[in-house]
Parts: C-alpha cells; sequence; structure tokens
C-alpha cells in the first residue's frame, strides 16, 4: 500500500487480487446482499485510491481497509433510511431452501436457516465482531485495531455476542 | 474458577484465542462439569453451524470492474499530474542545463552591464539635450536680433515699431541692438517709434551705454511729447548727470511752456 500511495497506482491490482475475497466475504456476511456486497467492494477499494495519503503505515493495511470499509457501509445504508437493518434476511433464507446440496439433510437447512435468522437479530455490534472472528479468523487485536477499541473490549464484545446469538437461537427453536 | 468464569471464556476457546494453558485448564474443566459440557457443546454446535453460512465467491465480473475503475483512475491521476509535471519539469530542466552558479553569475554580470549602460547613456544623452536646447535658444535669440534690426530700417512705423518692441524679449541685449535702438531713438521720423523706444531703452537702464546715450539724446529731441517722457524716465532712473543736459535744454527758446515747466520740476526733484 505505501507503494501505492507513492504513485505505483498498479500495485493496487495486487491488493485486490489478495484481499478483495476476505473483504467481499465480510461484506456479504454483513449485508447478505452479492450485489451489493459487489458495489461495496469497488467502492471500497476507489476510496482507498482516493484517500491512499490518509494510509499511514503506521498500522496495518487489513486495519485500515476494514475501517474504510465499515464506513462506506455505514455511509450507504445511512443514504437509505428506509432499511433500518442492512441485514437481508429473507434473500438467503430462499437460497437455504433451494440449497445447492440436495442430498443434506432437511435438519441442517433448518439449522442454518434459524441461525441465519439469528445473525440478522443481533445488533451490528455484536455481528459484526462475530463475523470478523469467525468467518474473516480476525485476531482480537486485529479486531481491536479495526473497531479503534481495546482488545479487552473486543474480548467482552464477543462474547456477549455469542450468549446473544445462542439466546435468539434457542428462543427461534422453540 | 467457577464455572460461570470458564463459561465466559467459551468464546475465546472456540475463536482460539486461548493461551495453550488456558485451554489445557478449560479443558480439563469441562470434562469434570456436566454443566458447562452442556454449555459448550451448544455453543459449539452454534459455531460450528455459523461457519457452514459461507459467502459465496465474488463473481469474476468484480474483477473486471475492478481494473476498468483502477484504469481510469490512474490516467486521470496522471492526466493531472502530467500537465503539472510537465512545468516543474521544465523549469528544473533549465536549472539543470545550467550550473547553479555560472548561471547566477552570468545573470549578475548581466544586470550590472545594462546597470552602467544605463547610467552612462541617460547622462551623455541629457548633456546633449541640453546642448542642444541651449544652440537652439541662442540661435532664436540671434534670430530675433536680427529680425529687430532689420525691422529698425523697415519704411512702416509700425513695423518699426514692432522691432522695437522685439526687444523687451531679449534678455542680454548687446552693443549692437543697445546702438540701433539709440539710433532709433535719435533720428527716426515717427515720434511713437521714438517713444516706445525710449520705452525700450528704460528697460535696459541698468547698461551704462543706454544712460549715456539717454543723457546725449536729452537735448536732441525736439518733440514736446518726447522731451516729457525723457524727464520721466530720468526721475525714474534718478540719474543726476541729467541734471546739465536738461539745463541745456532749458535755454533753447522754443520749447514748450508745459515742458519748460516739467523740466524744471524734474530737475529739482533730482536735485
Amino acid at each position: 500500500m505505501l507503494r501505492v500511495k507513492t504513485g505505483d497506482l498498479d500495485k493496487m491490482g495486487l491488493l485486490f487480487e489478495r484481499y478483495h475475497r476476505s473483504l467481499y466475504g465480510f461484506l456479504f456476511h454483513m449485508t447478505y446482499n452479492k450485489e451489493a456486497s459487489e458495489d461495496l467492494v469497488q467502492n471500497v477499494f476507489y476510496k482507498m485510491l482516493k484517500y491512499r495519503n490518509t494510509f499511514t503505515g503506521d498500522g496495518e493495511f487489513m486495519a485500515w481497509m476494514y475501517q474504510i470499509a465499515r464506513n462506506t457501509l455505514k455511509d450507504t445504508y445511512k443514504k437509505k433510511p428506509q432499511q433500518t437493518s442492512h441485514y437481508d434476511v429473507g434473500e438467503f433464507a430462499d437460497k437455504i431452501a433451494g440449497g445447492t446440496l440436495a442430498d443434506e439433510p432437511l435438519e441442517a437447512k433448518q439449522t442454518r436457516a434459524e441461525l441465519h435468522g439469528a445473525m440478522g437479530n443481533l445488533s451490528n455490534d455484536h455481528r459484526e465482531v462475530l463475523i470478523m472472528s469467525r468467518f474473516q479468523e480476525l485476531k482480537y487485536q486485529e479486531i481491536a485495531q479495526i473497531l479503534q477499541i481495546t482488545e479487552g473490549a473486543v474480548k467482552v464484545r464477543a462474547h456477549r455476542a455469542m450468549q446473544e446469538l445462542k439466546d435468539v437461537y434457542l428462543k427461534m427453536k422453540r | 474458577m467457577k464455572c460461570e468464569q470458564y463459561q465466559d471464556l467459551f468464546t475465546d476457546y472456540m475463536n482460539k484465542q486461548l493461551t495453550a494453558a488456558g485451554r489445557a485448564d478449560l479443558e480439563q474443566h469441562v470434562a469434570g462439569c456436566n454443566d458447562c459440557a452442556r454449555e459448550l457443546a451448544l455453543l459449539k454446535n452454534i459455531w460450528d453451524q455459523l461457519g457452514e453460512l459461507k459467502a459465496p465467491e465474488p463473481s469474476a465480473h468484480a474483477k473486471v470492474r475492478f481494473q476498468a475503475m483502477l484504469d481510469t483512475y490512474t490516467a486521470s491521476v496522471t492526466e493531472k499530474r502530467s500537465l503539472w509535471d510537465k512545468i516543474t519539469d521544465n523549469w528544473n530542466r533549465v536549472w539543470q542545463l545550467q550550473p547553479r552558479w555560472p548561471l547566477a553569475y552570468s545573470i549578475i554580470v548581466i544586470l550590472i552591464s545594462f546597470g552602467c549602460g544605463y547610467l552612462i547613456f541617460h547622462n551623455s544623452r541629457s548633456d546633449k539635450q541640453d546642448q542642444q536646447l541651449q544652440a537652439l535658444t541662442s540661435q532664436v535669440h540671434e534670430l530675433k536680433q536680427t529680425m529687430m534690426l532689420a525691422l529698425l530700417e523697415n519704411p512702416s512705423a509700425s513695423e518699426r515699431i514692432r522691432g522695437v518692441s522685439y526687444t523687451s524679449e531679449i534678455k542680454h541685449a548687446d552693443k549692437q541692438v543697445i546702438n540701433a535702438l539709440l539710433v532709433t531713438l535719435n533720428n527716426d521720423p515717427n515720434v511713437n517709434v521714438r517713444l516706445s523706444t525710449l520705452d525700450a531703452l528704460a528697460h535696459l537702464a541698468n547698461h551704462a551705454e543706454v544712460r549715456e546715450g539717454l543723457i546725449k539724446s536729452i537735448v536732441q529731441q525736439d518733440s514736446p511729447l518726447l522731451q516729457s517722457a525723457i524727464a520721466d524716465v530720468m526721475l525714474k532712473l534718478q540719474e543726476k548727470r541729467s541734471v546739465g543736459s536738461f539745463k541745456e535744454l532749458l535755454k533753447q527758446k522754443d520749447l514748450d511752456q508745459g515742458v519748460r515747466e516739467k523740466i524744471k520740476e524734474t530737475i529739482t526733484q533730482l536735485i
């Protein structure tokens, strides 16, 4: 990224190759919307190009990228106030029902749909931490850097998120 | 540690965020505690199931779109930069072509030579102009003199008066002019010409020759107008030497009565 900052813009392609999958994953889990996620990825990379001067090189590139991604996400959904949560439940539920693995037991599909619904019920902060730790497999320290809070706070937030998810999930099961 | 405290660590455990020692400790506790084992199993199930919610691969289209965006952006940046860069590059090249010190030195030399040139030429030019101007004025002066002398010879009285009036414009009347005027004063047939000549000579009274000429001409004048006019001039100049001439004039028998009284008065005033 430092190379990009000094004007070697082609190096951005390399960064895209390396990071766009995980970024897409994060945004997908945050939105559950394929097209929107792709647009967001595009947006995030454009912003990184445009604001490349704000990258100090002090922290990790990953943290910087996720910070921009979070802000982009917030901005995008601030513009559409009718959507209170940017978590699209309906679309994925359909996808689960017509899942690609036909021989999968129905129960597993059911569980996943329920879990997905439960995720949708979480607050953005909690879901975010869960996504980062479960799907992005980021360490607490990395998450702390992205969210700009202490590692301890991340720990607490992850724990609470897990508890909330469990509660919501069990409630749905009943 | 209590079960509650262990349960607080379950998330970290699944997250693989615990140290090896902490992990071993927790596993040991769970093995001996049914409640905790159930709780962990439940959470682990959720955790594992959560992992099954995989995100789809981004479409190949994303890569193409990104590349297009990057190209456009790069082009716009380089375009913006290229214009500015061209200017700065050219400017820098000027300095690179010329080593700085020699260039600075030559600029100073150029400036000094311009300064010297300006000083020299400025002075000489103004000198020349002054000279030219002086020559011109003296020429005009001479011309006027000649014209005046020529006009005094003119048969027309009015032309002669004009010639006389030119003398007021001549600042430094030389002998030639004074002589010409005195001759006119004594010999001109027209009274008006002589009167204006007297006026002109009165202006030049600081010249000794003029005064002497005037005193001499007192006796030669026969017009009563002129006689009284000369008396006035003499009074104005406080010329005591003229008294002799006036007394001689009084001896003339055909002198006008008014003039005679005026001259007497003048004599008394002068003495």
